[in-house]
């Protein structure tokens, strides 16, 4: 479905990936942890190109690109195949909620406006958003803002959805249902990539962590394997500060 | 020799009236789109390309209008002439629009410029990851919510030049200053007052005119400018 192969990229002379594999299968929900800068958004934006990798090669579904000597036309390609939630959300403020939900199924996908807006609504009931569809972003709050970012990304129906700590900037009370629509999303089978700090969430509903560090996967596997038999130093070590419930899981296990 | 009533006065003025306008509609119109083209080069930064629209802009800035003016109209023709291009037969009133677009494109370049980046990249990024191609991300996202915020620069540039339309005179165009030169002069400066204090009044209703305009286009892109939810609470 998704696989990465040698993904390098750097920041002037920053190398912040050096060299990354992954493989992802279809309706996986991949999650990746790790301390912050060390290469968690820089991988997911290279899926949809938003950041410009050194080299590296990526296959998603049937579109095989070389970041060497990548064309307009595959970064389209790679683009129209999936979307991306992001940590501040990104709405388009000149538009109101249901046409955030409805532009890109009109000035990209090219489908009629009654098509679109079909599609919207049903989104936005799905995330519980129908009663706020004709406002305007800034009159939301962030939680609702997020979960119409989270139905403009179903909207264009993607092969995966790349969420990028779509919960870190919700105060707190406003967290649980954006996690509940995510839930909900992994549910109906998508492919996910997920960067998030919330490790209950993350060992509930991925069936892979990748933990990351300093610009390379140190260890992966299911949330068992990381979240409670980990045997590598530094997955324990940034687990003891990050989910310190899992250092108990372990001592179980041991 | 008998001093022209005030109406006689403004119908004298009125009747070069087009002139100042005409000139001041081109450089307005033609200093928007240079404006825009500069803006376009700065941001997408195009090498080479965006080091001229550096030196345009910080040259229209710097250099006082009426020495602009003189530049076009004397130094222009015999410079380009050097390249083989002849305009030497360039008329005061072309040379006095190629000024002023130069001098509007040039300010409204910072005005534009700043608008432009007044949309979060992240918007930016939002459109892209989702397989917008830059021109349809530029006329659905950008540009609707660039124009509110350029607005009131745009508006105080346009002041601007009405201003300095007062300037072409002294190239020789015959506008309105140039007749209320004229006509101060035939009567040997009796009048000069009551033609200048006329003159004020047509440039006041020009630029009451102008601020009008600004402000009904403001009243129709408010919608759009919804960065905060005050401002969205208003429009409601
Ligand atoms: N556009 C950029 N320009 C320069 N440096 C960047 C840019 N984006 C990210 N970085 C750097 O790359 C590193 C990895 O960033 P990132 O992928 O955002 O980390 P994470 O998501 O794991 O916190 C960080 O050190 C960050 O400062
Ligand atoms: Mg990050």
């Amino acid at each position: 479905m998704l696989a990465i192969q040698n993904l390098k990229v750097s920041f002037g002379d920053k190398e912040v990936l050096k060299g990354v594999d992954l493989q992802v299968n279809k309706g996986d929900v991949v999650t990746f942890i790790g301390p912050s800068g060390t290469g968690k958004t820089t991988i997911l934006k290279c899926v949809n190109y938003l950041v410009e990798p050194d080299e590296g090669h990526m296959q998603l579904a049937d579109i095989s690109v070389d970041f060497k000597k990548i064309h307009k036309k595959e970064i389209l390609q790679l683009r129209r195949n999936t979307a991306m939630v992001f940590q501040q959300f990104n709405l388009f403020k000149n538009k109101t909620v249901v046409e955030n939900v409805m532009d890109a199924q009109i000035a990209v996908q090219k489908k009629s406006k009654k098509e679109a807006y079909e599609r919207s609504i049903d989104l936005l009931e799905k995330v519980g958003l129908l009663e706020k569809k004709d406002e305007y972003p800034s009159r939301l709050s962030g939680g609702q803002q997020q979960r119409v970012s989270i139905a403009r990304a179903l909207a264009v129906e993607p092969d995966v959805v790349l969420f990028d700590e779509p919960t870190s900037s919700l105060d707190p009370e406003l967290v649980a249902e954006v996690l509940k629509v995510i839930e909900r999303v992994a549910q109906t089978g998508v492919t996910i990539l997920l960067v998030t700090h919330e490790m209950d969430f993350a060992r509930k509903v991925s069936n892979k962590i990748v933990f990351m560090e300093k610009g390379h996967i140190v260890e992966q596997g299911s949330p068992e394997e990381i979240f409670e038999q980990s045997q590598n130093e530094r997955t324990r070590q940034f687990l003891k500060h990050y989910y310190p419930e899992a250092i108990e899981l372990m001592a179980v296990h041991s | 020799m008998i001093t022209p009533s005030t109406w006689e006065i403004v119908s004298l003025l009125l009747d070069v009236a087009h002139i100042t306008f005409i000139i001041l509609l081109a450089s307005a119109v033609l200093g928007l789109l240079l404006g825009a083209v500069l803006t376009m080069i700065n941001v997408k930064n195009i090498p080479v390309l965006k080091q001229i629209t550096v030196v345009i802009s910080s040259f229209t800035r710097s250099v006082p209008i009426i020495i602009q003016l003189f530049i076009v109209y004397y130094a222009l023709p015999p410079l380009l002439g050097n390249f083989g291009i002849n305009v030497t037969s360039m008329s005061a009133t072309v040379a006095a629009i190629l000024a002023l677009t130069l001098y509007h494109g040039g300010y409204l370049t910072e005005v534009l410029r700043a608008a432009y980046k007044a949309v979060e990249k992240g918007q930016h990024e939002a459109a892209d990851s989702l397989g917008y191609t830059p021109t349809k991300k530029f006329f659905r996202i950008i540009l609707p919510q660039t124009v509110p915020v350029a607005l009131p620069g745009w508006g105080n540039a346009l002041i601007h030049l009405i201003h300095d339309t007062s300037l072409v005179f002294a190239l020789g165009v015959a506008d309105i200053m140039g007749r209320a030169e004229l006509i101060a002069a035939s009567s040997f400066g009796m009048n000069q007052v009551q033609v200048f204090l006329i003159v004020a009044a047509i440039y006041i209703a020009v630029t009451f005119l102008s601020d009008g305009m600004v402000r009904l286009f403001e009243k129709k892109t408010q919608k759009f400018k919804l960065d905060s939810g005050l401002k969205a609470k208003r429009v409601a």
